[in-house]
């Protein structure tokens, strides 16, 4: 490739055209407008300018939803969003049907599903639900190491994929009753003499209302009206079996046993354990009754600050870094008159004039598993999943292992001098990995819009190889953006 | 349930707005010493994250109650290292005991503040900004570091260590915190070339995150330059012994004050290092858990202690503990006890005037159905550390004054 044709130009990068999008041939959109706008990088306050939002433009919009919705895309994918009306392109994401995990070799294992669900990422043709299945285990967390030698991560991977296809209310409670989440928040030894309240706090504080509204003995009637709950081994029939055991037995035999069980179809089950539950009444947000799980939840939902509550988590993983009250309200209000319909929220969000004003361009910034994914798509390569899965660590993110139950940070929280080397380190591994690559300049405009600051332009150009140039895109702070 | 690192920045982000903006470093950051450090005093702030239960830490051994409240997990009172005729230490804190019998060691009964919460998150947000109210947004240490002990943006001088993300504690309008999760991996990988592009990629990024970015990597770059030789001149003189996973926790704390020796050891301008443990939320299990996890506090601490003094810098070095609550006094069915109030802190150190200061809450006048009443502000810890040790202002960080702790020696 000749050097001419990768030279950035500074009217590419600077979009120094008035209007700034529709110009320069050859480009879909273009560029950086700094604050003061005279086009001198040099003389710029580069932190005090802003990006040149490109959308405006049906494809600018089409990019900025691809790298919010799904997990980043290839210049082919992008051409066949950017031919679609905005709405008919959200609507064809979120009625995505989700694709199964591929079959994991060692379910046992979390980071053999982790791995795989690394690939699939990469790989699905249903982005926005594999998307969803990420968020959905950001909110409702869990940590592998509950899980033990049992397939329990790749379950509730699994129950987290289908949930796209429900509403909240399902979800919750299928999580009530997951065996990792029974496991993550202390549910399996919560009897009715001596509840446990782990649940029931986070459950209300961090699931569902968040904190202040509800009241420390809510927590305590809650962990009563979540008392009981119990993982059970079930064969493919539903009928409960015993799961094999694993003292006096080795590790080797154990997991074989159990896959086995699984090959057949057995799978864990919460149960409610009528002889462990507290079926006394209780008040609880309110209401006074025997109150059962199914029953509680039903009351949580109910109350009005739930639907804000999710609604303002997924806003600030999908639009807008602070939103206002009225921007949640707004989504919250759809969300709740739909009986908690994940599509109706979501829509709700990708259609919002807030997704697409000016200043939701690049307000976002990509977490760790999002970066990641995001190259290997970009790249068209989507063997890295192993070299996810170990670098993760370093940029705060592990999947199945959060630092807390409130999840993980977003947006400027995942932003430290550590995460940020680990970033551009990453970059290195992919380049140094790579046999070959893509047109660092097509790339340029189809990952990057074409909107390019002054640093990543002059590193961009002073590149002498392919390999150099996507170095610099992957580790520009611009391709950290979404 | 927490794990891991409990207590990083949670992604809490109630008040929404606000991106912390480093400084750009404008003088020159790498003098050795700098002109608005006062000393040579370091504190190392050990966060115990998930809420340890203080009543299994220091035990009331002689209190009936206590024996009453913690059937299954108590502690025996003939195994506890009594530190008087009613508490006594952990047994699993030898090396605790030690520093203590050395009066290195000093133990704050009964800290917390007003109207508890019972929030990991909450109980975090105040601990980390010095604030009950939770109107503050920028960590206490972070307000230290930029308007005291670091004006010019050392990179160096507000430390995380053994982690990946910035502790709430140290986030700050123009606080410059060097997050380093070992000294091998702090580096610019993948040649000559990455380590010119890498910072020249970071140099005026446009946008809300473009000072935020810079400075991640500007700080990076700094202090990449600064410990290049540092693996050169500074070898442990104990060992540490790290564990890799302790009941959920793969922190490894060992590793995190080994490397918080080194920094000290090598770095003239580290003031503030933080390093945290999780895996303290013992819902369940509490008397393995909770066991282990103190186990291996005692070991890494003393290990700290000790190379530091080999060092030759014990005279430098203050540690203290933290965590963001108690725990109930009465425990769960299963053997774990719920969220508590108040409980004890450490403070540790050469510097350390030792003994036991505040009283032990009562186990029978409690608050809120069974939780420890505080008698000590923490913000009394802070503003002892901060006037005491550090030898800086605390009305500027704390914004109100609270009663001082006679925990420091006076030279």
């Amino acid at each position: 490739m000749g050097s001419a044709h990768v030279k950035l130009s500074r009217r590419e990068v600077l979009g120094i055209a008035a209007g700034g999008v529709a110009g320069a041939v050859g480009f879909r959109y273009m560029a950086l407008r700094l604050a003061g706008a005279s086009g001198d990088v040099a003389s710029a306050a580069g932190a005090g300018g802003a990006w040149a939002s490109p959308l405006g433009t049906s494809a600018g919009r089409a990019a900025h939803l691809l790298r919010r919705a799904t997990f980043g895309y290839t210049a082919a994918e992008l051409d066949a969003a950017a031919s679609m009306p905005y709405p008919d392109l959200v609507d064809m994401l979120v009625n995505q049907q989700a694709q199964p995990l591929p079959q994991v070799a060692d379910a046992t294992n979390y980071e053999t599903v982790v791995r795989a669900w690394y690939g699939h990422m990469a790989t699905t043709a249903a982005q926005f639900p594999e998307r969803m299945t990420l968020f959905w285990h950001g909110l409702l967390t869990s940590d592998y190491r509950k899980a033990a030698r049992l397939p329990l991560v790749l379950q509730q991977n699994a129950l987290y994929r289908s949930a796209g296809r429900s509403d909240f209310r399902t979800l919750v409670n299928a999580v009530t009753y997951d065996p990792l989440m029974i496991r993550y928040l202390d549910l399996e030894e919560s009897t009715a003499v001596a509840p446990n309240e782990n649940y029931s706090r986070e459950l209300m504080e961090l699931f569902t209302l968040g904190v202040g509204n509800y009241t420390e003995t809510d927590v305590r009637e809650g962990a009563r009206a979540f008392s009981g709950i119990r993982t059970v081994l079930v064969d493919a029939n539903g009928q409960r079996i015993q799961p094999p055991k694993l003292k006096g037995s080795t590790t080797a035999a154990y997991v074989q046993a159990l896959q086995q069980l699984i090959a057949q179809g057995a799978s864990f089950k919460g149960v409610l354990a009528r002889g462990q539950h507290d079926g006394g009444f209780k008040t609880f947000l309110g209401h006074t009754g025997s109150l059962d799980p199914a029953q509680a939840l039903d009351i949580i939902l109910a109350q009005p600050a739930c639907a804000p509550h999710i609604a303002r988590t997924a806003l600030i993983q999908f639009c807008t870094p602070a939103p206002s009250t009225s921007l949640i309200d707004s989504v919250a209000t759809q969300f709740r008159k739909s009986d908690y319909d994940i599509k109706t929220l979501m829509r709700a969000i990708f259609t919002n004039e807030a997704f697409t004003a000016p200043d939701a361009y690049r307000s976002l910034v990509r977490g760790p598993a999002e970066y990641m994914v995001a190259t290997m798509r970009a790249l068209g390569s989507p063997n890295l999943a192993a070299m996810c899965v170990r670098s993760g660590a370093a940029m705060d993110q592990i999947l199945y292992d959060m630092p807390t139950v409130a999840g993980w940070p977003s947006n400027q929280g995942w932003v430290s001098s550590g995460a940020w080397l680990a970033r551009v380190n990453f970059a290195a591994g992919v380049i140094a990995s790579q046999p070959s690559f893509p047109d660092p300049v097509d790339a340029v405009h189809t990952q990057l819009d074409g909107v390019v600051g002054p640093d990543t332009a002059t590193v961009f150009n002073a590149s002498r190889s392919d390999g150099d140039r996507w170095y610099a895109l992957l580790a520009s702070p611009e391709f950290q953006l979404k | 349930m927490i794990t891991r690192r409990d207590f990083m920045v949670s992604g809490i982000t109630a008040t929404g707005v606000g991106i912390i903006v480093p400084p750009v470093f404008a003088k020159s950051v790498f003098a050795a010493t700098i002109e608005d450090v006062h000393n040579d005093n370091v504190l190392v702030i050990l966060q115990l994250g998930g809420g340890n239960d203080g009543l299994n830490t220091v035990i009331p051994y002689a209190d009936p109650a206590y024996r009453q409240a913690r059937p299954t997990i108590g502690i025996p009172a003939d195994t506890v290292l009594p530190l008087d005729a009613q508490i006594g230490l952990n047994p699993v804190l030898p090396g605790i005991k030690k520093l203590y019998d050395a009066g290195e060691v000093a133990i704050v009964q009964g800290v917390g503040y007003p109207n508890p919460v019972y929030s990991h998150f909450e109980g975090l947000y105040i601990w980390e900004h010095a604030d009950p109210s939770m109107q503050q947004t920028e960590g206490w240490v972070g307000k230290l570091l930029a308007g005291q002990l670091d004006s010019q943006g050392h990179p160096l001088t507000g430390c995380a260590l053994g982690q990946a993300s910035t502790p709430a504690e140290l986030l700050a309008q123009n606080a410059t915190v060097s997050v380093i999760d070992s000294i091998p991996s702090y580096v610019v990988q993948g040649g000559a070339g990455r380590r010119v592009a890498a910072p020249a990629l970071y140099k005026k990024t446009p946008g809300i995150y473009g000072a935020l970015f810079d400075g991640a990597l500007g700080t990076a770059e700094y202090g990449i330059v600064a410990l290049a030789d540092a693996q050169s001149r500074y070898t442990p003189s104990v060992t540490y012994t790290p564990q890799s996973t302790v009941y959920g926790s793969k922190n490894s704390l060992a590793t995190s004050l080994q490397l918080t020796a080194e920094m000290i050891v090598t770095q003239p301008s580290v003031k503030i290092c933080h390093v945290v443990l999780g895996g303290f939320d013992t819902h369940q299990d509490e008397d393995a858990r909770q066991n282990a996890l103190l186990a291996y506090v005692d070991s890494a601490v003393s290990a700290f202690m000790q190379d530091i003094a080999n060092h030759g810098m014990a005279d430098r070095v203050v540690l203290m503990t933290w965590s963001e609550f108690g725990r109930r006094v009465v425990e769960n069915g299963g053997k774990g006890t719920d969220h508590g109030a108040a409980a004890p802190i450490f403070v540790v150190g050469k510097p350390v005037k030792g003994g036991v200061f505040g009283e032990q809450p009562s186990l029978t006048k409690t608050v809120d159905s069974g939780n420890l009443q505080y008698n000590v502000d923490f913000r009394s810890i802070y503003q002892t550390l901060i006037r005491d040790w550090l030898r800086a202002d605390p009305a500027s960080v704390l914004g109100a004054s609270f009663p001082e702790l006679p925990i420091i020696e006076t030279a």
